[in-house]
């Protein structure tokens, strides 16, 4: 039962962080832009997760705003449907503000069947219809044509530093046990012998339980001895 | 405008909490390898005078001083993403 309970709570935990990670990244689609405009939106308590916070300058009102979309389709005919909003200042960490010069610039490369331009928009976030939530485009820029392949650089130099981070805080909690609280748990126990060699056999039960825990407390940061 | 202050403010308090604990870690580190050489046996002299002449060193040298990095690089991650999603 806890094993199942345990492993429930893992997954849930990775699946949470890659969803954000998934969700918060850029990511490039190679699109034929076909139509930018604005429409008014409605921003509701359900989907506002998914759009910039009112106070970024293109979201004036928090629940109707004034929003610029960018429709797009794929090569295979399929279509997306971009915001453009500007992102504010601290998440996601975009710090994009130029989206009137960016709705201009997708406006300039639209194109039709007939005469086709190819463009890689740079985007984030995700596309759910029954949500009324749309990935915002951060970057559009001209292809040489539908098959070119973008090496994701920004996500490959992120996902490396997240691995790091966590590497090196894994290593600061652990020479913080080592130097900090293991010695501290030694140093209470050494004075509660000397308590319990005075008051006596009285003071027996409780080092047991006390010591217990401390070991126990101790055993959390132990680590391998070089 | 407003946003941009209150985010080099927040920045500001979690690069500083970022810096002081990895000063912290490094420290830390530092000062067992002293002991850890110390303990080998092949220097002479006080073991605590050892320890802290090795200190003041490292208080004083390089790798101490790269720990600004913390402050400069995402600062300049920053800029190049302005640069980058505004700019280009």
């Amino acid at each position: 039962m806890w094993k199942y309970a345990k492993w429930t709570f893992r997954i849930v935990v990775v699946l949470f962080v890659a969803s954000f990670l998934h969700y918060t990244l850029p990511q490039h689609d190679v699109v034929r832009i076909t139509n930018t405009y604005n429409r008014l939106t409605t921003v509701g308590a359900e989907n506002s997760w998914a759009y910039s916070v009112p106070d970024t300058g293109t979201a004036e009102s928090a629940t109707q705003r004034d929003i610029r979309f960018i429709d797009a389709a794929f090569e295979d005919g399929s279509v997306i449907v971009y915001r453009n909003e500007d992102t504010g200042w601290v998440w996601p960490p975009y710090f994009k503000y130029d989206s009137s010069n960016l709705q201009a610039e997708a406006g300039n490369l639209k194109s039709t069947v007939a005469a086709q331009t190819w463009v890689s928009v740079t985007h984030y976030g995700w596309r759910f219809p029954f949500l009324s939530i749309y990935p915002n485009a951060v970057n559009v820029k001209q292809v040489a044509g539908p098959d070119v392949q973008i090496i994701p650089w920004v996500n490959i130099v992120v996902l490396i530093a997240l691995a790091l981070g966590l590497f090196m805080i894994r290593r600061m909690w652990q020479q913080f046990w080592e130097r900090t609280v293991e010695p501290a748990v030694a140093e209470v126990g050494e004075t509660w012998d000397g308590v319990e060699a005075s008051a006596g056999a009285a003071a027996g039960s409780a080092k047991g339980v006390l010591g217990r825990l401390m070991t126990w407390f101790a055993s959390w940061g132990r680590k391998s001895k070089r | 405008m407003i946003g941009i202050l209150r985010s080099v403010v927040v920045g500001f308090i979690l690069l500083t909490i970022v810096y002081l604990t990895v000063a912290m870690y490094s420290r830390s580190v530092r000062r067992e390898k002293l002991e850890k050489a110390f303990d080998v046996g092949d220097i002479d002299g006080d073991r605590d005078t050892y320890i802290k002449d090795g200190m003041q060193e490292y208080e004083h040298g390089l790798k101490r001083r790269l720990l600004w990095l913390i402050y400069i690089v995402p600062s300049a991650i920053v800029a190049v993403t302005v640069y980058l999603v505004n700019y280009q």
